[in-house]
């Protein structure tokens, strides 16, 4: 079993659970379980040592943030994919490249397992970034 | 209205650009109970439109009346110096002419939520031109329907089922007669949904564009990939849209937010254009908020443009990247926001929303989301489309009607309202 880190390119986009719980209300539990986690292939859930379900850190040059880890068989390695939402967007700068878009879809991130760290919730989260941290 | 007893018929669901028309809702007393044809994400939004509701206006966190939050809410604007206003893509016609009319009488910043979804897609217009097509022509004559970066079984669950694996006038059997390809940087759950599915590598979508242009002019290009897809079936690719009878390509942020941006977009018009050179092509943006169209179509016939203005000098005035929202915050110029049936504190990067949590913010919302969260003042909404009516614009450009089907909470009252209390107080402020 690995605990290192792996570099990956995270995009970010819908998915229904997202759009789904976004309709019923931001501040739910069903909106955290739907934003907070990060889709990899099997190979980088395997370089990383970790399961289905466990806490990864998704670390770009602006800070880091705590999700859960979701295998998806799907994604080509180098990959990952973190639904559209504030845990992704806590990692994205804000150039846009003058067109007032930011570059939601390719962020250059490391990923490192945390099995058993805590996953902020969406009110702390604001609370966080409301303190400037 | 069709009505029966409490049944309501051919409803238009205000989720997503799709805004399906053919929903029937049952209304229960003050509840809705039952969604028939509507999406998961549909059903949500109707049978749970009273969870996570925002009930009564606060002010610094503490319930006010609507008359307080809104005197507080007239003051914020009243002294600020660079208001900036945003949001408007989830609510109707009337309430963003409201919002312009706001924006025009103090001299404010008014942007929506186009900016950080299909705002390339305009400035890609602008430059090239659109070649569009009514959703219906889709239905009844494209024999090849072409996604790009689009993930509809997610964002717009019905786009296929309802709009695409349909007969229509000229497609008989929409399996047999009609070709649904999807070109993606990976799998996604719309793969299983089509014929055809091609895996392009990540920000590659302009070289990938330009390719297929220069093969449907029969240029012979001396490279053995493009984008991680062999030449061979690219000019493959080239010849199948030459010889489609009717094709459409619909496009999502997978084009519109990676690596391009509006050049991407002004690479696919062309393409399409091109393309009508031989047959006959459209092109058409999968909108996602359900009204963010009519946003950019009411901007428009009020300003001039569509998203990015600024009144400061009394007249508008549009340059994205300077006056759209996110690089507005991220620079720190505004003094105050007014945010209006949207939610930046979810999807704008964290220095725009380090900013705003810096800032006055004045939430006009139906649910509690993360911006009610940091905002000063928070004025609950009703639901267009399920607890008032209004218009709306599909994506394709189609103006339609909500109807309402039941009442909103006590006391809570639509968009249009509270801001024409806004603008009805600022104007006695600013006399
Ligand atoms: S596809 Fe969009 S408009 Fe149609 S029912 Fe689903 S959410 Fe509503």
């Amino acid at each position: 079993m690995s605990s290192g880190s792996v570099k990956v390119i995270v995009t970010s986009g819908r998915t229904l659970n997202q759009g789904r719980a976004m309709e019923k209300g931001k501040i739910t539990q069903d909106y955290e379980d739907a934003v907070a986690l990060c889709e990899m292939g099997s190979t980088t859930m395997e370089a990383l040592g970790i399961e289905n379900g466990d806490t990864v850190i998704v670390k770009t040059g602006l800070g880091k943030i705590n999700v859960k880890a979701k295998l998806n068989k799907n994604l080509p390695e180098g990959m990952a994919f973190i639904p559209c939402g504030p845990y992704f967007n806590y990692l994205l700068d804000s150039y846009t490249q003058c067109t007032g878009m930011p570059g939601f879809k390719s962020l250059e991130v490391t990923i490192t397992a945390a099995r058993g760290a805590k996953i902020q919730t969406v009110e702390e989260l604001t609370q966080k970034m409301k303190e400037g941290i | 209205m069709t009505e029966v007893g409490n049944t309501f018929k051919d409803i238009v669901c205000t989720f997503c650009g799709c805004l399906c028309d053919d929903i029937i809702i049952e209304v229960d007393g003050e509840k809705i109970v039952k969604n028939t044809n509507g999406c998961a994400i549909s059903k949500e939004r109707f049978v749970g439109h009273m969870e996570n509701r925002c009930l009564q206006p606060t002010v610094k966190g503490n319930p006010v009346t609507l008359e307080k939050a809104i005197q507080r809410a007239v003051e914020i604007i009243a002294s600020s110096k660079r208001l900036l206003i945003y949001g408007l893509s989830s609510t109707e016609n009337d309430a963003q002419r409201e919002a312009y009319r706001l924006a025009e009488i103090t001299g404010s910043v008014v942007d929506n939520t186009t900016s950080v979804c299909h705002g390339p897609t305009i400035l890609g217009a602008q430059e090239s031109g659109e070649t569009t097509a009514a959703l219906a022509e889709v239905r009844h004559r494209a024999d090849l329907v072409i996604y790009w970066g689009a993930n509809p079984a997610a964002a717009h669950p019905r786009h296929i089922p309802h709009y695409i694996r349909q007969p229509g006038e000229y497609i008989k059997d929409p399996k047999k007669d009609r070709q649904i390809w999807l070109v993606d940087v990976r799998e996604t759950t719309t793969t299983r949904m089509v014929d055809r599915f091609l895996k392009i590598n990540p920000a590659t979508d302009l070289e990938v564009i330009q390719t297929l242009r220069a093969l449907i002019r029969g240029t012979k290009l001396d490279v053995t990939e493009v984008g991680g897809i062999d030449i061979k079936e690219l000019e493959e690719i080239a010849t199948a849209m030459k010889t489609a009878k009717y094709g459409v390509l619909f496009f999502g942020l997978g084009l519109t937010q990676s690596w391009g941006r509006h050049r991407n977009i002004d690479a696919a018009i062309r393409l399409i254009q091109d393309l009508n050179a031989h047959t006959k092509w459209g092109l058409m943006p999968m909108r996602g908020h359900y009204n963010v169209s009519g946003a950019n179509k009411t901007s428009t016939w009020v300003t001039g443009y569509p998203y990015a203005i600024d009144f400061a000098r009394g007249y508008p005035r549009f340059s994205p990247g300077e006056y759209t929202a996110v690089d507005m915050l991220a620079r720190g110029e505004p003094d105050a926001m007014l945010n209006i049936a949207a939610d930046p504190v979810a999807h704008f990067p964290r220095a725009a929303v380090a900013h705003l949590a810096s800032i006055p913010v004045i939430n006009i919302d139906p649910k509690f989301n993360m911006t009610s969260q940091l905002a000063e003042v928070n004025i609950p909404a009703a639901i267009a489309g399920i607890e008032c009516d209004g218009a709306a614009t599909r994506m394709d450009g189609l103006p339609l009607y909500l109807k309402k089907v039941i009442d909103p909470p006590d006391g809570v009252i639509p968009d249009r309202d509270i801001l024409r209390m806004m603008i009805k107080s600022l104007e006695k402020v600013m006399k």
